[in-house]
């Protein structure tokens, strides 16, 4: 018991990350980011070669993991979504253009990066016992970190400039425009923001977990399921999605083989969605 | 390049046009600095499309756009609002999920002179003791008359030159209406901002306004000053409900 509420915290915070990214993509850009897997992805792999494989501080390794997909997303915006979301005249259009970034990045990713699975040694070594569960201090360095960015980030849309423009855009485009908000400057600083805490937790993440160059999709999908639980582009319904999947997953694998877990978590889900389409939370980012 | 007879702000021959749909042809308009003018016109007329062309929404299809002599059509509408342009649009759009207080704030989004922000919040406040009551209050939780304040208040926390208000009284009871009203009339004389408050409820644009602009089908059918189109027939049977 004391386990599954250990595995389902060191879960549910590094999720919070993921879909606290993703969530502030959509919310800013009315935009499903189908590449978010694949950018944690990228930032799992940065911390696996500055880290893992070239031995320097994983501290620097976390930094380039936040950096380059940030890089990454604000390229997509800037180059890509920004023309097509201006001259499209259907939302499917950009919607097919996020699925095509991440088919390209998965791509560029096998050809980079190889298939095999890559682990880095452990940060820090030792376990904390508490109340009959285990808890190495590797997997409490990913809670704690965790836990310091959403701090970090929900301080910075709360109470930073370009935070309130964000809030703003989300809330109500054209009274946010009419405020002289810059849409484009702001959807690209939220796009490489997102893009970097999805980064984190890759980067985060490796040191239990591991990466190699298919995991994008897994975790795009997992992004969305918490969204769903949640209700999309809204900050407690991401917080409560990763609450309620870290913990779906930690209960499942401690009880089932791992393919029913995630059969089951699929189930469940298809039922709440026809009781509650709009999630949990279901109203614009707060 | 402002000559003597250029107006403060001018309309010339505004064309919008959603894909095959001309929303507005050839409107022109003109408002003097300190002046107030109406925009009447029924539903469809072509009244919200000329706010939305002049604020950058909508990108207008022909025709020019000037404030001090300068053209701003085409420029993004972040660029039109840091010309001193500001809207409250049709609707009530206040930000439903921020205090009253940061939706104040965000008014004053493009300026940076905190000291002066504070003190107009300030002055905004005692104007409006209702926001005062509810500063920390969501927005959208409040009545609809409370949310035309906010919305008010929020543009002139952007300290504007011209302010566009699209239909301030749709929705609201009689009461509020005329709140409203006496809050547009005061905006003009006491705040001096150049207004164009279009307003499906002409009596009361005819009333507040100095020159007043009848809209029919994207087209200016008539205008002239408010006083004299509040006695023109035409206007009177179709727009002040007057019998034949």
């Amino acid at each position: 018991m004391a386990q599954i509420l250990i595995d389902g915290s060191v879960l549910s915070a590094s999720y919070a990350l993921i879909a606290l990214g993703i969530t502030l993509i959509f919310s800013i850009m009315r935009l499903l980011n189908f590449a978010h897997g694949e950018l944690f992805m990228i930032g799992a792999f940065m911390v696996y070669y500055v880290y893992g494989a070239w031995h320097l501080p994983f501290v620097l390794g976390l930094l380039i993991a936040a950096l380059v997909p940030a890089l990454i997303g604000a390229c997509f915006e800037k180059f890509l979504f920004r023309r097509v979301m201006r001259v499209a005249t259907r939302e499917e259009n950009s919607m097919l253009l996020a699925v095509g970034t991440a088919i390209l990045l998965d791509n560029v990713a096998l050809f980079l990066f190889g298939e095999e699975q890559h682990g880095v040694p452990e940060t820090i070594s030792g376990v904390l016992q508490i109340a009959g569960g285990f808890l190495p201090y590797q997997r409490l360095v990913v809670v704690v970190m965790s836990l310091a960015l959403i701090a970090l980030l929900l301080g910075f849309v709360q109470f930073s400039r370009p935070g309130r423009a964000m809030r703003a855009l989300a809330q109500d485009r054209d009274a946010a425009l009419l405020m002289g908000v810059d849409v484009d400057r702001t959807s690209m600083l939220g796009f490489a923001i997102g893009a970097g805490l999805a980064g984190l937790a890759g980067g985060l993440l490796v040191t239990i977990q591991g990466v190699n160059a298919g995991i994008g999709v897994d975790i795009s999908i997992k992004a969305f399921i918490m969204i769903m639980i949640g209700g999309a582009g809204v900050v407690s319904g991401a917080l409560l999605g990763a609450l309620v999947l870290g913990f779906a997953e930690s209960i499942g694998y401690s009880a089932l083989p791992g393919s029913e877990t995630y059969l089951l978590i699929f189930v469940a889900l298809v039922l709440f969605l026809i009781i509650r389409p709009q999630g949990i939370m279901g109203h614009p980012w707060g | 390049m402002t000559e003597t007879n250029e107006p403060f702000f001018s309309v010339h021959d505004l064309v919008v046009r959603y894909d095959r749909v001309l929303a507005v042809r050839e409107v022109s308009l003109a408002c003097p600095a300190g002046s107030a003018i109406a925009l009447i016109g029924a539903n469809g007329a072509g009244k919200t499309s000329t706010l939305r062309a002049i604020t950058g929404l909508v990108r207008p299809a022909g025709g020019e756009i000037r404030l001090e002599g300068t053209r701003i059509d085409g420029l993004a509408p972040a660029a039109i609002a840091a010309c001193g342009i500001t809207m409250v649009p049709e609707g009530r759009h206040v930000f439903p999920l921020m205090t009253v207080r940061d939706n104040l704030m965000m008014g004053a989004y493009l300026r940076r002179d905190a000291p002066a922000i504070r003190a107009d919040l300030a002055r905004l406040l005692d104007r409006f003791p209702r926001l005062a009551e509810r500063i920390n209050q969501q927005a959208g939780t409040l009545s609809g008359g409370e949310q035309e304040m906010v919305v008010v208040a929020r543009a002139l926390m952007a300290r504007p030159r011209l302010l566009l208000l699209d239909e301030p009284s749709l929705g609201l009871a009689p009461k509020i209406v005329a709140d409203i009203a006496g809050l547009i009339l005061s905006i003009i004389r006491d705040d001096k901002v150049s207004v164009v408050l279009v307003e499906q409820n002409s009596r009361m644009a005819l009333r507040l306004s100095h020159h007043a602009y009848v809209l029919e089908t994207g087209r200016i059918a008539l205008s002239g000053p408010s006083a004299l189109l509040a006695e023109d027939d035409h206007v009177r049977r179709l727009y002040l409900g007057a019998m034949e």
